[in-house]
C-alpha cells in the first residue's frame, strides 16, 4: 500500500486534469492507498468553488470531491494564495477583505504552500494532475 | 528530506507557471527540502536579463532568482539544446546556470525524488 499526495492544477471543466485526479484519487482509496491530502494549486483551485453549478446531466466535480472526502476523510486543501489570486475566497477570508460574500466552504479548507511541502515529504508519492 | 526536481518549461509572463514555479522552490527549500531547478524549452527564457514584466501587467519575479544561493539551491541547470533553440548560449544570463544535455538531465531526474513540471 502506498501514501499518495495529490496536486491538482487544472480547473474544473477547462481540462481534464481535475477529472483525471479525481478518479485516480477514488480509485487509489478504493484500492485501499492512503493519500495524505488533496492540493488544490494553480487553476485547480477552481474546483473548490461552491458556486460551480453544472448542468444536471453532467458531472459534478466539485460534489464528487465533497462526497470522496466524506467517505474517507479525505483532507482538501487550497493554495490560499493562488485561491484568492483567481477569486475563491472562504468566509474568513471575505470578513478580512469586507467581501459580502464567499465561495469556498467546508470541507474545503484553505492552507499555505508548506502543506504541499509537508505532505509531499511525508507522502511515498506526489502525483500532480 | 527529499530530493525535489523543479522544471521551469514555459515562458515566463504568458502564464502564471514560472511564478510559481520559483515560489514552490523557495519555499520548499526552506522547508528543508533538497531542492534542484532545471530550465527547459521556452523556460530557458527566464534567463533572460534586462526583461520588464510590468509591460505585460506581470510581478517582476525575475529578480528573486537572485536570491536562489541565501536559500542554498545550489544545482541550478539549463538545457544546453534549448539555450542553443533561442539563440541564447553566449549570451549573458540572469543567474549563473550549468548547462546541461539532455543525458544529464536524464541522471538527475533519475536521482529525484519528485519531479514538479511547470
Amino acid at each position: 500500500m502506498s501514501k499518495f499526495i495529490i496536486q491538482v492544477n487544472g480547473a474544473a471543466y477547462s481540462s481534464s486534469a481535475s477529472y483525471n485526479a479525481y478518479q485516480f484519487s477514488r480509485a487509489a482509496l478504493e484500492s485501499g492507498h492512503e493519500i495524505v491530502r488533496v492540493f488544490f494549486y494553480q487553476d485547480g483551485v477552481f474546483n473548490t468553488s461552491s458556486l460551480n453549478s453544472p448542468a444536471s446531466d453532467e458531472f459534478d466535480l466539485t460534489r464528487a470531491w465533497i462526497e470522496l472526502s466524506e467517505k474517507y476523510r479525505l483532507e482538501l486543501v487550497n493554495c490560499v494564495s493562488a485561491a484568492l489570486r483567481r477569486g475563491i475566497i472562504s468566509e474568513t477570508e471575505a470578513k478580512e477583505n469586507q467581501a459580502s460574500h464567499w465561495n469556498m466552504h467546508a470541507p474545503f479548507t484553505m492552507g499555505g504552500l508548506g502543506e504541499l511541502v509537508t505532505g509531499l515529504e511525508s507522502a511515498d508519492r506526489l502525483v500532480s494532475f | 528530506m527529499k530530493k525535489l526536481m523543479i522544471i521551469f518549461r514555459r515562458a515566463p509572463h504568458g502564464t502564471p507557471h514560472g511564478r510559481e514555479a520559483l515560489d514552490l522552490a523557495l519555499l520548499s527549500a526552506s522547508f528543508e527540502q533538497e531542492v534542484s531547478l532545471i530550465f527547459v524549452d521556452e523556460g530557458v527564457l527566464h534567463l533572460l536579463p534586462e526583461q520588464q514584466p510590468e509591460y505585460a501587467g506581470a510581478k517582476d519575479y525575475i529578480a528573486t532568482f537572485g536570491a536562489l544561493a541565501l536559500y542554498d539551491i545550489e544545482t541550478v541547470l539549463a538545457c544546453q539544446s534549448s539555450l542553443e533553440r533561442f539563440g541564447l548560449v553566449n549570451s549573458e544570463l540572469t543567474i549563473s546556470v550549468e548547462k546541461v544535455t539532455s543525458q544529464n538531465i536524464t541522471a538527475q531526474l533519475q536521482v529525484a525524488d519528485e519531479v514538479l513540471v511547470f
